[in-house]
């Protein structure tokens, strides 16, 4: 099943690298937005499950759009993605409801065990499984 | 070597992620050791010709009077110099959180410029090097001077350079009255050979 995937970040390049950084074997359909502003308008029409977070950006900041997300009890789960890696804005995104913190530039590993923690992905079999061959 | 005028509008955006990276790296230093959340802007990044020079200086800070740091960096065929500008008024309140009685005399106030600019310049300088791969030796820093107007701080009648690639930092300290800016500065020569290396980065 393909999963609604938003990348939010006003850096074109930190969207590029931040899509390349999903798993490669994840059906994803994914909405690019350059602030808080456009995120917000894609999650209210619906059917988005997860968001990818920028917290440096105009118009409408990382912070300011986790209130916005609570305020409206919109369904969409956060995970941040900031090159700003004070633990006080760790601290901040995760009460104003962000699920998970990754700090920039984003690693693949970090994603993937991210993906895996909360359900969005199935983890990887292990190698005696793939060995074995005919187990289940 | 031809002229670069310009960024294109991905080399521009490329700098300024490389930048907010690096950044919050300093940041994160600067917090832990003042123990305060420092609040980070978008960084703004131009090529600038060197009649403009000072016009970006004074836009950066309109503070009567400032106190600025230098240092040089270079590794890989890249050179340059960051500036730390502070307001003079930011003094009273980095004392108090550096657990100063109260400053005292200019050379505290050098003393706490040094510590200051050291987390702040190596790290933004040693982050963007992780980034691009290279690693920047630094020179020390110099204190380019003391309660002065920014325009006597810094002068263009000798610079030899015709333009410069300059990305500003504005650092300010959430709940305290303490402002500065980092101003790094690329020679044109070596902004060839950046924009060369972050052309992976672009590529699509």
């Amino acid at each position: 099943m393909t999963t609604k995937v938003i990348i939010c970040d006003d850096s074109n390049m930190a969207r590029k690298q931040m899509s390349r950084s999903l798993p490669d074997d994840w059906p994803t359909e994914i909405t690019l937005a350059k602030n808080g502003a456009e995120a917000i308008e894609v999650i209210k029409k619906g059917g988005q499950e997860l968001m990818f977070l920028d917290l440096t950006m105009p118009v409408m900041d990382g912070y300011q759009t986790l209130e916005a997300i609570r305020k409206d009890d919109l369904p969409i789960m956060v995970i941040v993605v900031s090159g700003d890696i004070q633990p006080e804005a760790r601290d901040r995104v995760k009460k104003l409801g962000a699920i998970e913190f990754i700090k920039k530039p984003v690693d693949k590993d970090k994603i993937k065990s991210v993906l895996i923690e909360y359900g969005m992905i199935e983890p990887p079999s292990s190698p005696e499984e793939n060995a074995g061959g005919d187990n289940e | 070597m031809s002229e670069i005028t310009a960024l294109t509008e991905d080399e521009r955006d490329c700098y300024q992620e490389i930048t907010n990276v690096a950044m919050g790296q300093a940041a994160d230093r600067l917090a832990r050791l003042l123990n305060v959340y420092v609040v980070l802007p978008i960084p703004n990044v131009n090529i600038i010709e060197r009649s403009e020079f000072k016009m970006t200086i004074k836009s950066l800070e309109d503070a009567p009077s400032v106190s600025a740091v230098c240092q040089g960096f270079i590794g890989a065929g890249i050179a340059g110099e960051a500036l730390l500008i502070f307001n003079d008024l930011s003094f009273s309140d980095i004392a108090k959180l550096l657990d100063y009685e109260s400053v005292q005399n200019s050379n505290e106030e050098l003393e706490m410029l040094m510590d200051v600019a050291n987390v702040l310049n190596g790290a933004c300088i040693q982050g963007i090097g992780k980034q691009l791969d290279i690693n920047f030796s630094q020179s020390h820093p110099v204190v380019l001077g003391q309660h002065r107007p920014i325009s006597e701080l810094l002068d263009d009648k000798h610079a030899t350079w015709e333009r410069t690639m300059a990305i500003e930092i504005n650092y300010t300290i959430e709940d305290h009255n303490v402002n500065c800016d980092l101003l790094l500065l690329f020679t044109e020569e070596s902004v060839h050979h950046m924009n060369r290396l972050i052309s992976f980065l672009l590529e699509d």
